[in-house]
């Protein structure tokens, strides 16, 4: 209480220490004047006795101080009046000192922007209760290459079992479509097959109605739905008395029982409806079950498990299937971990490489504030030289110096704010779909706590050696020195020394930034110009998918797609038009093991990926046939079963030999049930999944000899492809009036979209570089100039001696290009060890690429000595005699 | 023989301050006239001190203070003891006590 009470006097003070000095005057005033009414009563005259009373009180100003020392709060009122002063100084070199803010405006404004996603993608927990008790469960098979895959059905229900560290296990598949009829036009969703416990075990309850049952993962006749908050706003008015009602879903009668939260997005955002799996009990049993993998699986800890504790009780249920499903699960492993690591897993480098690049930003504009500041500092030396005579303490005088650079920072960091801001506004703006969970990126004591910290550390940073420049000096050599603090072996020198310093660090962190970027740009050239084996131009791709309660037969949905192919072909503006399970770069696509004919019972293959076309599809994405023939419409049901391979399966499978005519079947170990399926031919291979990764083995199904209800139609087209989506939406709508168009993508729009991150890593690197490159420059600059200004009398001299102007000029160059030289140096010898970080994310390219080690120090150079030769020019045209009057 | 008074020695004035604001609320003026009378004129507070001493014990809780009028109708700024400030008074005795005590003994006249 006492602590309080005092507290509450002391902050009084400081907030009114001008009433405070009031209320003592008024004090002492009341204080005199008793003591002089008790000397007159004592028989004193009035004057006498006011003279006595005022020489008894004794020093009215020492009591003042004291009184102010008494309230405890001198240091504060100091550090107001060291700010206050440090302002006055500031608007007293208005140039500099908006040219310090800027420049750490830039730095602490990129730092927030990037640190604001570092902040709501790494550090904040996922929006579920308790989130951190939640774990992701993944399949590994080191014989196929696997790792964190998708989990098999049947080794997911023994999971949920028999794991007793688990308080739930969920499963969900990663999401598809679905298509909602009857209430308006045909729309498209994505949707997500959930477990009955999916949404309590992340434990989100619905936020109207209910979510699932745990009975509910099994067939039982009724179908529900759970729908996003987005889709009941968008679709059904916010209607509350949707829940309960009846929608068509995929021509389905599906009862909507509940409405998640606003923002509740998992397993994706974009997910609007979720259904529950309705496996048949009698699949359980199926080998199928335990042999497909296609599940994202989700469990919850029991209170007071540790994850290592789960995942020893998890492994152990996993080894126990191994031994017990030997067919399926002989060298099936698991992998567990925390469902937060597992969702950044793929984004914590590049934003960590985001990170470093902006913390270099920073260390530039630190450096080249601190450069400002000494040059400044070098022109207050007669300033702090006289305080110090006129007995202001040295510490003082640092203090005041610490204060400048703090307050100026400040200010920086103000602006820097406001930048970060937009910076965060502008990278969620900018950022390809779904890289950055950036839409709800809010303001929080994270985010906060690091921008004071690198306003306050960079304040520091570049504060400190002015400072110690300032209480270094002694004030009789600086007065005696005059204003000539330029000349050679003077106060300058060293003054200079701490210069030179700071532009070596500024190159080499410069050169740091620009060789990373360097080498992001090499990658994404690369990527960009990767022969993908297709032509991706002038290709439109419409998916479609169609209701299997109405299109229930291959027939039905070969006679649809056959239709539709017709009718887009006869379209004005297509050259071409065929349908395909997934174009490649959009994700998805299965794998199978595979055993060729007459090959030994053991040489069996593995992770082939499957594809399913109709004949002209190659045509149309310009893959070119190597040997054999393609598909046509006599590959159909019926007929002798055929299959296409890529080349780079013929060159696994078939060196030197014909794979022409062999039999493959898609089981490790083919039985009487096996489809033995005739090569007729092999194409072209094409990268599937990623433009970075090199084409994998690879079979083509002709359509019509294995149906599929989702196929992707893929149009070549001889103008815009963009211009053909009305004719084409109308052709479906015409063909059948109850489809909605699942994805609708110009071939090249995947392609960008595919390396959308690496191009935005990209660009964002590159736009750090340039600014931290710039502020390197202005840095070279800044001193050389100095430099040059301090030497103009000896150039003068030289040239009046009859030096000529190039070898004056090649004096001062001389000194920027040693500096220069150690920069970047140690640029480069930074550089080779902290790109090897980065190497995940280069294509093809070393992370100690030569080229680029070679090219950018030289541009970096050469501009850097641009920067040197400026003034350099300057001092040598200064007419001599002029140069040397002005002494 | 009277002896001219002498300065309230430094460290001696908080204690003397607390027990003065023991009885009842009272100025700063009031407070060194008190001092000076009950001590029958041998102990004078030094001013200069004085107020700086008041605003020590009120930053430490010990004391509260406000603006009131006087008798004579004045304003004058009372201080007042603290629940707080009445503990350490008892404390801060005793330990004058101890201390007393010691030089007593060290002066051989204990």
């Amino acid at each position: 209480m006492s602590f309080l009470s005092g507290l509450r006097v002391r902050l009084r003070a400081l907030l009114r220490h001008r009433a405070a000095d009031r209320d003592l005057d008024a004090e002492i005033r009341f204080h005199i004047e008793r003591e002089t009414e008790a000397r007159v009563r004592a028989g004193i005259s009035l004057a006498e006795a006011r003279r006595q009373a005022r020489l008894a009180f004794g020093g009215i100003e020492n009591i003042r101080e004291a009184h102010r020392d008494a309230r405890g709060v001198r240091w504060l009122e100091d550090t107001f009046a060291d700010m206050r002063y440090a302002l006055r100084v500031l608007r007293r070199n208005p140039v500099l000192s908006v040219t310090a803010i800027l420049t750490l405006a830039l730095g602490i404004g990129a730092n927030a922007a990037i640190f604001s996603v570092v902040d709501t993608v790494i550090l904040r927990p996922l929006p579920f209760p308790a989130a951190d008790r939640l774990v992701k469960l993944s399949e590994d098979n080191p014989e196929k290459g696997w790792r964190q895959e998708s989990a098999a059905p049947a080794n997911y229900l023994d999971w949920q079992e028999r794991v007793s560290a688990f308080r739930g296990v969920a499963a969900y598949t990663p999401g598809g479509h679905t298509t909602l009829t009857g209430e308006g036009a045909a729309e498209m969703f994505h949707n997500s097959q959930v477990t009955g416990n999916f949404f309590s075990v992340l434990g989100v309850p619905a936020a109207l109605g209910r979510t699932f049952r745990d009975a509910e993962t099994w067939e039982n006749g009724s179908h529900v739905a759970v729908i996003s908050d987005r889709l009941w706003r968008s679709r059904f008015g916010g209607d509350r008395a949707i829940v309960g009602r009846t929608v068509r879903l995929d021509d389905l009668q599906t009862e909507v029982v509940g409405i998640m939260p606003a923002g509740f997005g998992f397993p994706a955002a974009d997910v609007d409806v979720w259904m529950p799996m309705e496996w048949k009990p009698a699949d359980r049993a199926q080998v199928w079950f335990r042999r497909a993998h296609w599940l994202g699986v989700v469990a919850r800890l029991n209170p007071g498990v540790t994850v290592a504790a789960a995942d020893a009780q998890f492994q152990t249920v996993v080894r126990q299937l191994q031994v017990q499903y030997p067919e399926t699960n002989r060298v099936m492993g698991a992998d567990l971990m925390p469902l937060h690591d597992f969702l950044i897993g793929n984004v914590r480098l590049p934003l960590l490489v985001l990170l470093s690049a902006v913390a270099l930003l920073l260390l530039i504009a630190c450096a080249n504030v601190g450069n400002l500041l000494l040059v400044q500092a070098l022109g207050r030396e007669r300033e702090a030289a006289l305080r110090l005579t006129l007995g202001a303490a040295r510490g003082r005088l640092v203090r005041q110096a610490l204060t400048e650079s703090l307050v100026l920072s400040l200010l920086g960091g103000i602006a820097g704010s406001a930048l970060g801001w937009l910076g965060t506004r502008g990278l969620a703006a900018l950022q390809p779909a779904g890289l950055l969970p950036v839409r709800d990126v809010r303001v929080d004591w994270w985010l906060v706590a690091y921008v004071l910290a690198i306003t306050t550390a960079s304040g520091l940073a570049f504060g400190v050696i002015p400072a110690i420049w300032r209480g270094r000096r002694s004030p009789a050599q600086v007065l005696k020195e005059g204003d000539r603090g330029g000349s050679a072996g003077g106060p300058g020198s060293r003054i200079r020394r701490w210069g030179n310093g700071l532009v070596v660090a500024e190159l080499s962190l410069a050169l740091l930034l620009t060789l990373g970027a360097g080498l992001l740009v090499k990658s994404f050239w690369r990527l960009e110009h990767v022969d993908a084996g297709f032509d991706p131009s002038d290709v439109l791709t419409v998916g479609i998918n169609l209701p299997p309660v109405r299109y229930d037969t291959s027939t039905k949905i070969v006679a649809f797609f056959d239709a539709l192919q017709a009718r887009v072909r006869a379209l004005p503006g297509v050259t071409g038009g065929a349908a395909v399970l997934l174009p490649p770069l959009s994700g998805g696509g299965w794998t199978s093991d595979f055993h060729i004919a007459g090959r030994p019972a053991d040489q069996f293959g593995t992770e082939v990926q499957h594809r399913v076309i109709s004949p002209d599809y190659f045509k149309v994405m310009r893959v070119p046939l190597v040997a054999g023939r393609f598909f046509t419409d006599a590959d159909r049901a019926g007929a002798p079963p055929v299959v296409l391979i890529n080349d780079a399966l013929a060159r696994q499978q078939f060196p030197g030999q014909d794979p022409l005519g062999q039999r493959i079947a898609f089981d490790r170990v083919p039985d009487s049930t096996s489809v033995w399926r005739t090569i007729i031919g092999v194409v072209g291979s094409e990268r599937q999944t990623s433009l970075a990764i090199a084409p994998q083995i690879e079979v083509f199904i002709p359509f019509a000899q294995q149906a599929n209800s989702y196929m992707t139609l893929v149009a070549r087209t001889s103008s815009d492809p963009a211009s053909l989506v009305p004719a084409v939406r109308r052709v479906v709508a015409d063909l059948d009036p109850n489809l909605a168009l699942a994805t609708l993508n110009t071939m090249s729009a995947l392609w960008t979209r595919s390396i959308a991150r690496q191009r935005f890593v990209m660009i964002l690197v590159i736009t750090f570089a340039a600014v931290g490159l710039a502020l390197a420059v202005v840095g070279v600059y800044g001193v050389m100039a100095q430099l040059a200004r301090g030497r103009t009398r000896e150039l003068g001299i030289r040239l009046a001696l009859g030096a000529r102007a190039g070898q004056v000029q090649w004096l001062v160059v001389r000194d920027g290009l040693r500096l220069v030289a150690v920069g970047l140096g140690l640029g480069i010898v930074g550089a080779m060890l902290a790109t090897r970080a980065m190497g995940a994310l280069l294509y093809q390219v070393a992370p100690t690429d030569p080229t680029t080690f070679l090219t950018v120090p030289v541009i970096l150079a050469l501009t850097a000595l641009a920067a040197a030769w400026l003034p350099a020019r300057r001092a040598s045209r200064t007419d001599p005699a002029g140069s040397l009057r002005a002494e | 023989m009277p002896q001219p008074p002498r300065d309230v020695l430094r460290g001696t004035l908080d204690l003397l301050i607390l027990q003065t604001l023991r009885l009842e609320p009272m100025h700063g003026w009031g407070i060194s006239q008190r001092i000076q009378q009950v001590s029958h004129g041998v102990l004078e507070v030094n001013q200069g001190s004085l107020y700086p001493a008041l605003q020590r014990l009120e930053v430490k809780g010990w004391i509260e203070s406000d603006w009131r009028t006087t008798e004579h109708n004045r304003q004058a700024r009372y201080y007042r003891l603290t629940p707080s400030g009445r503990r350490a008074l008892g404390v801060e005795t005793d330990s004058w006590y101890r201390y007393v005590a010691a030089v007593e003994t060290i002066l051989g006249t204990g």
